[in-house]
Formats: C-alpha cells, sequence, structure tokens
C-alpha cells in the first residue's frame, strides 16, 4: 500500500522561507517584482549613468526588440519600486526584503550560472544607519550560517551607496565575501521621490545560492536549475 | 593596479611591514587581491595587487598617490617628490614655437613641450627597475620616462618625435568620417567623429588619451620631441577605447576622470627627468587650459555623519583626519538650535583637486567611516513603526507550493532559458537564447532525468512541480505539474484561484540544518535479489546479511520491495543500487558481489531465486 507521502522542497525555496522569516521577524515586508525590468529600475534609480561601466552590456542580458528593457541583473530594483512606493503611500519608515531570480550573461561554471537567486533589502526612515545595516546583516547571517559567524565590513564603491561596503563573513575559519551593501545614495532616494534631507537608509544584496552552498556543502551551483530530485533532500 | 612596495616607500620611509600594510589597506581603502615577493638584480621586493575601484581611480592609480593616502591614514612622513624635481637650464632657444590649437571642448588642457637634441638610449637601471617591478617593459629612455611618470603621479604622457610632425603645431579636434590611423602596435583604425584625436595639418597623430600613432612615432633615431600632458573628457575617452578595442593604461586613467591640475607637476616631472638623463634642450611649455576646474568646498556637519554612521564621532577625531588629510579647513559653529548638545556644528572644506570623489556630505560619511575603520560601528536592530502588508504574491506561492508538496509532488527548478521562444536573448553566451514560453519543456527534461534515476531516488514513480516565470510574450508567474506522462500548467493566480489566502510565513525547520549529501557523478547500477525462507525468518535478518556483503558501494538499498507467503515459505525480494563516487562501475565487479551474497544466503539454507 502506497501511503500518499509528502513532496520534497527544493532547497532554495526551503532556505527562501527561513530567510523571509528572519527579515519578517525583523518588521521587514516581502516584495517582489518583474524578472523583465525596465532600465530605469534596474540601473537610472540607482544612479547607475548611462556612461557607467556596469551599464555595458556583456554582462546585461538584453531582449530583441525591447528596447530600454533588461533581465535583472540584482533584485535591487524590486526593493527600489517598494520603497518608492511606500513612500507614495505615506509608508515611511519602511523596510523591505526580495529573494529572487536575477540574470547575468557570462560562461557557467561550478560558481556562475546565467540565473541566480539574489536577497536584497532596504530599510529607509530618519536615523537609519551603518550601525542598523550591521545588526540586520549579522543577525541574518548568524541565522543562516550559525551563531560562530562573524561580520565584517570593508570599504568598498557602488553608484548606488555612500558609503559603500563590501560585507565579508566568516565561515569556517575563512573570510568570504558575501556581498555589497551601504548607505542609499542621495541621488537614489530622489531618484525614488524620497527627500534625502529627511530620509536616509541602508540597502544590500547578497548572492542566495551562495548561502545555500556554504550552508550545506553543495558544490555547484548549476545543481541547483537542473530539475534533478536528487537535490531535494530536507 | 601594482604597486612597488620599494618604489612607495621613496614616498613613505616608515611604511608598515608589508603584512600589516595589506590589513590596514583592506580596512581602509581597498581590498588586495594579491602580494607577491619579487626579486630585481638581487634587490628583494614587494609587489601589492591593490583593486582601486571608480571612486578612488581619479587621484590613486600611481604610487605617489597611494603613498600619499598612505601617509595620510596612517599618520607618517610623506616625501613629497614635486619639490625636488630638476628643473631643465634656460636655453635660448627663443620663444617657443609649438602651436596648440584645441577644437573641441573635450580638451579641457594641453600642455606641450618641445625638447631638442635628445639622445634616445636605455634606461638608468633604476627606472628599468620601477618598470619591471610592476610587469612594464621598457623600451628607451624617452618611452619609458613617459610610461614611469603615469605610473608615479598618475598622469598619461605621451611623446611625438617632432621632425615627424607635419607644420608647428598640433591640433585637438574630432576625427572626421573616413580618417584612419595605425597604431604604435601596428592595428588600422576606422576612426568616427566620436573620436577625439591629436593631428596636424595632415594627419591623425594619436588618437587621444588612448594611444599613440605609428607616423609620429619616437624611435631609436629621433631627434627632437613633444611632450603632451593633457586632460580629456572622460565619457569621449572610454567610448572611443570601448569601440576600438584598446584599453590602455591611458584611457583606464581618463576614463575615471583626472583633475585637469595635475598637469603642471607631472609636466615637471618628466621635465626633470630628462634633465637627470643629461640630455635635451628644453622649450618653454605652451599651456592651453581653457577648462581651469573651480574649487570646490564641502560643507558637511558632524551630527549628519555620525548619525549616517550609526556611530558618535566626536570633533576631535574628524579635525585629526581633516589635518592628516590636508583638507583646508574651517569649522562652522554650533547653531543657536544645537547649542547645549554634544555634536552641533561642523566644518567646511576646501577639497584638493585630486579629491573627485568628495562632493557631498555622504562622501565625507565614508571618508571619516572607513579611515576610523568600520570595525568601530557597533550593530544594532533597528526597530521602525511600519507595518508590513502580506505580499499577495508570494503568498500565492507558497500556498501553490504547499499544496503540490501535500499531494506528493516534488519541486524543481528548470532554466528560464531555452531554445525556442517569442523573447530572443541578445548575445548571449550559451546557445540557450530565448525566453522560456512555458515551464512544460523544462519540467519534460526533469521529468525524463528523475525516471530514468528511480532506483536511486528509491520512488515508484516521479511527480514533480515547478512555479516560475515565462513569457508569453509578456512575463507571467505559472505553475506546472505532471500527471504520468502530461504536463498540466497553469497561470498562477487561475491554480489560486477559489482560495483563501490566509498566510502566515512558517518555514519548515526554522533553526535546524540539515545535513546535504552529494551525489555520485558515475552512472549505477541496480540489482534485485529474492529469496525464500521458512516463514518465521523476518526480512531484518535477511536485510543484514544483504548489507553486511553487499560491500561500501551501495547508495541504496537494500530495500525490501516485494513480500509474499505460500505455504510456510516467505518470499523476501530486495532491491540494491551501486554506484562509485570514483568512477564507472562494471557488471563484471557489481556480478562478483551479488555471487557473494548469493553464498552466504544459501549458507542460511535459504533457497535464492
Amino acid at each position: 500500500m502506497d501511503e500518499l507521502k509528502q513532496g520534497t522542497i527544493h532547497p532554495l525555496s526551503f532556505l527562501a522561507e527561513e530567510a523571509y522569516k528572519v527579515f519578517t521577524d525583523m518588521g521587514f515586508e516581502i516584495a517582489t517584482g518583474p524578472e523583465l525590468e525596465s532600465e530605469w529600475y534596474n540601473f537610472d534609480v540607482l544612479n547607475v549613468s548611462k556612461d557607467h561601466p556596469a551599464r555595458d552590456m556583456q554582462d546585461t542580458f538584453i531582449i530583441k526588440g525591447e528596447k530600454e528593457k533588461v533581465l535583472r541583473t540584482h533584485t535591487t530594483s524590486v526593493t527600489g519600486r517598494a520603497v518608492e512606493q511606500a513612500n507614495k503611500d505615506g509608508r515611511m519608515p519602511c523596510a523591505f526584503i526580495s529573494i529572487g531570480k536575477v540574470f547575468r550573461n557570462e560562461a557557467t561554471d561550478a560558481t556562475h550560472e546565467m540565473q541566480f537567486y539574489q536577497i536584497d533589502g532596504a530599510m529607509v526612515g530618519e536615523n537609519i544607519s551603518v550601525a542598523d545595516m550591521k545588526g540586520v546583516l549579522t543577525h541574518f547571517y548568524k541565522k543562516m550560517l550559525g551563531e560562530e559567524i562573524e561580520i565584517e565590513f570593508r570599504p568598498s564603491f557602488f553608484p548606488f551607496t555612500e558609503p559603500s561596503i563590501e560585507v565579508f563573513a566568516k565561515f569556517k575559519g575563512k573570510w568570504l565575501e558575501m556581498g555589497g551593501s551601504g548607505m542609499l545614495h542621495p541621488n537614489v532616494l530622489r531618484n525614488l521621490r524620497i527627500d534625502p534631507k529627511k530620509f536616509q537608509g541602508f540597502a544590500f544584496g547578497h548572492g542566495f545560492d551562495r548561502i545555500a552552498m556554504l550552508k550545506w556543502g553543495i558544490p555547484d551551483i548549476r545543481l541547483f536549475y537542473q530539475g534533478d530530485l536528487r537535490l531535494n533532500q530536507f | 593596479m601594482l604597486y612597488s612596495y620599494n618604489w612607495l616607500k621613496w614616498y613613505i620611509p616608515e611604511a608598515l611591514d608589508p603584512e600589516k600594510l595589506a590589513d590596514v589597506l583592506t580596512y581602509h581603502l581597498a581590498e588586495v587581491e594579491n602580494v607577491e615577493h619579487r626579486v630585481f638584480n638581487n634587490e628583494e621586493d614587494l609587489i601589492f595587487d591593490i583593486k582601486i575601484l571608480p571612486n578612488r581611480a581619479h587621484d590613486l592609480l600611481s604610487h605617489q598617490g597611494l603613498a600619499r593616502e598612505l601617509a595620510s591614514l596612517l599618520n607618517i612622513k610623506f616625501i613629497d617628490p614635486t619639490l625636488k624635481y630638476k628643473i631643465p637650464p634656460s636655453t635660448n632657444l627663443g620663444q617657443a614655437q609649438l602651436k596648440i590649437k584645441i577644437e573641441t571642448d573635450k580638451c579641457r588642457r594641453y600642455m606641450g613641450r618641445i625638447v631638442r637634441n635628445i639622445k634616445i638610449g636605455p634606461s638608468p637601471d633604476w627606472v628599468v627597475k620601477h618598470l619591471e617591478s610592476i610587469e612594464q617593459r621598457s623600451i628607451n629612455n624617452v618611452v619609458d620616462a613617459a610610461n614611469l611618470v603615469m605610473f608615479d603621479c598618475g598622469q598619461p604622457i605621451h611623446c611625438f618625435d617632432l621632425d615627424k610632425v607635419s607644420g608647428n603645431g598640433l591640433i585637438i579636434r574630432m576625427a572626421r568620417k573616413g580618417e584612419a590611423m595605425t597604431t604604435l602596435d601596428n592595428k588600422n583604425l576606422k576612426l568616427t567623429p566620436n573620436d577625439m584625436v591629436i593631428a596636424d595639418d595632415k594627419n591623425v597623430l594619436g588618437l587621444a588619451g588612448i594611444k599613440g600613432g605609428k607616423i609620429a612615432e619616437v624611435d631609436a633615431n629621433t631627434k627632437n620631441i613633444i611632450i603632451e600632458v593633457a586632460n580629456f573628457d572622460p565619457i569621449s575617452v572610454r567610448k572611443s577605447a570601448r569601440y576600438h578595442g584598446l584599453p590602455t593604461n591611458a584611457s583606464k586613467r581618463f576614463e575615471n576622470e583626472l583633475t585637469s591640475e595635475t598637469g603642471a607637476p607631472t609636466m615637471r616631472e618628466i621635465s626633470g627627468l630628462l634633465v637627470e638623463y643629461g640630455t635635451g634642450e628644453f622649450e618653454e611649455i605652451v599651456d592651453e587650459y581653457s577648462q581651469k576646474p573651480e574649487t570646490r568646498t564641502l560643507s558637511f556637519s558632524i551630527e549628519k555623519i555620525s548619525k549616517i554612521l550609526g556611530l558618535k564621532v566626536s570633533e576631535k577625531e574628524i579635525e585629526e583626519i581633516l589635518i592628516r588629510y590636508h583638507f583646508k579647513y574651517n569649522p562652522y559653529p554650533t547653531s543657536p538650535l544645537h547649542k547645549g548638545e554634544e555634536t552641533g556644528g561642523g566644518y567646511k572644506i576646501t577639497v584638493p583637486p585630486m579629491r573627485l570623489d568628495l562632493e557631498i556630505e555622504e562622501d565625507m560619511a565614508e571618508e571619516i567611516g572607513r579611515v576610523l575603520g568600520y570595525d568601530k560601528v557597533k550593530g544594532t536592530i533597528p526597530r521602525v513603526s511600519f507595518t508590513p502588508k502580506v505580499n499577495q504574491t508570494y503568498a500565492k506561492i507558497v500556498w501553490a507550493r504547499n499544496k503540490l508538496l501535500n499531494e506528493g509532488y516534488s519541486e524543481v527548478m528548470t532554466s528560464s532559458f531555452c531554445m525556442k521562444g517569442k523573447m530572443e536573448v541578445l548575445a548571449s553566451a550559451s546557445d540557450k537564447n530565448f525566453l522560456r514560453i512555458n515551464l512544460l519543456e523544462g519540467l519534460k527534461e526533469s521529468l525524463k532525468l528523475n525516471k530514468n534515476n528511480l532506483p536511486l531516488l528509491g520512488l515508484r514513480e516521479i511527480k514533480i512541480f515547478e512555479i516560475g516565470t515565462v513569457w508569453v510574450p509578456d512575463e507571467a508567474m505559472h505553475v506546472a505539474y505532471n500527471d504520468g506522462d502530461k504536463i498540466i500548467e497553469l497561470n498562477l493566480d487561475d491554480f489560486c484561484k477559489d482560495t483563501n489566502l490566509n498566510f502566515k510565513l512558517e518555514p519548515r525547520a526554522y533553526g535546524l540544518a540539515p545535513a546535504f549529501r552529494m551525489w555520485p557523478l558515475f552512472p549505477f547500477i541496480v540489482r534485485d535479489i529474492a529469496v525464500w525462507v521458512p516463514g518465521e525468518v523476518e526480512s531484518e535478518k535477511v536485510y543484514k546479511v544483504i548489507k553486511e556483503n553487499a560491500g561500501d558501494m551501495v547508495v541504496r538499498g537494500p530495500e525490501l520491495f516485494d513480500t509474499f507467503t505460500k505455504d510456510s515459505k516467505t518470499s523476501y525480494a530486495f532491491r540494491i543500487v551501486f554506484q562509485s563516487y570514483k568512477k564507472t562501475l562494471t557488471d563484471a565487479e557489481i556480478n562478483e558481489i551479488m555471487q557473494k551474497i548469493s553464498e552466504k544466503l544459501k549458507s542460511f539454507g535459504w533457497e535464492v531465486r
């Protein structure tokens, strides 16, 4: 007699639920948005000017016949839209979190895929600071990768943040780069129709597959998208 | 960029030992990608490969620039080389013969200097050593000087052979349609009106800010040269460099924007170097400085800095940084509103020309934050008065996922790209260059793969689903699952129709860390074995015998898949799946194992079927 067994969940969905819970417990709202995004929300809003190297079309997917649209290269476009809308609706301060598929046009290997997941968050208010960002990210990584995790902030540069910070985590004795973050540049806030004299906040965008790979020792990012049920071990 | 430790020490003799230096850089400035130990002519050196990002490419892509920064960061002595450049003796060559004509506003400054009667030859050892330490080739004394000065002070230089220049001057203009140029490396360029060029009255002599042309090349026979120290619009240089596929050290510096104020000290440096060589008669410098930058000031308040960082910064700390970095400053007083508070007021600084990254208050927050060190910022968990709403899309996804999981379907994720569709992806690095119009194709492939692996999975049938985005051609979220070999696919909204989404996010096993085991990448072999035993013998016993004799390449089983009783005997049928992490197993190897198992079972008096 075959009992109806529960199906198995994809590890990334499993981890996403955990990750979302960490952030919703801190008061963040879940945000979702389009994968085929406008250049405006993917680049221009984020202070990435048309002549900026980040605009180079090598890494970004463009679609034939769809001018001014790109496959989003990060989920910062989602949190950007959400923050803009929250301000419009008078819901400030605000905090959003989004885990979504992003796309990069590069050759695939064990650590690179053309599609992967990013976790992106933003918190904007009257007093939100770098200290808050450190607290939030430290708490998040401890929940994901264990209490022994240590977090470090190192100086970096992104057009959409100032100060810009590269987040490193010490995992199993090694310092690993987790992703970029920083205080939203006043130009970004202005582009989102938010007054930078009144509000300030942080944003971060980190690779999500990577967290799963570290957490569980999954050796190859391509395994997530092969449709192989041997992946579902949880 | 590569930096030689020995070269840096010319300017900061009290530099820290290299290991500490690497840490200081990483935590207060930029990522150190590599530190390599090298030996040149019996002298040891350490070469730092530092990733300078666009915001500091204005001033740090040079040894002097980095040394200056380190001197301020570490509060150590900086030996200013610009005070010691040898000045060329005055000549009686009369008025400068060189004519410079700037015909485009994309050139902000052009300094030209004719040097006559130079002797081309090898460079002094110290120049060769400096260049080789950062992987630059030595060519001849003049070309090396230009190269060296660029890596020393950050301003690119170009030299033309004066006698190969037609007429008596240089024109900086946009190229005309149809013009061409062969570069020093013999690359033929078809120029466009978007390219800024240096030309004489006949030919194009150089692609401005990027690469010189062959016509006026400095070679072993050159006797008279023109030294160019100029400043070009970053966007124009970047576009041209990309268009012609010519990323050079010069273009890299221009495209990140240089202040035109570096022109004068640079011209003095290269002139001084040639004087040291003992060669040349120097005409006066011709300086067409059409766009002199205005003095920039920046005001910031202590309160704002502290507020951004989430760290209380004191007047003392800030002033110490301003002094060390040579920012001329004036404090502005605490305003009446702030009287009595600890942090009121702020500063107005004069921004040094090279610090093009300092424009707004937030830039100072970064400057002060990084110098103090972000480790000083203590993490806090903020409480915001914000009431999150339920995200309807995510609620539907979770509901759909849970419904299917409960019905025994397992989740897969497949590629958003496929070989056919309506939306074509341009210049993709893979052959799957369309956006998928359905989940069906991907799911079919996954079904096939998993069906082949049924023995490994220990399942009787495959039930899978995916929830994901498709382009029909509008973007839509679909749910697809299989019913046998058929795929059923619907829009997420339709799938979730008529449900009351009582959404509560409860993750499956919050906090628990399940273990993951990677599977072997070699083919598997399945074997079944069935045995008759006397009625009272438990399947456990048979299982143990099989397991103990099956060896260590079993990935699944022995799994009991059939039992039946006849008369007083019971038949147990087990399935074993073999797979190796290291190689493809052969039938012969497995036959041997199965043989062993059979023998062992028979030794109990049981009948192997």
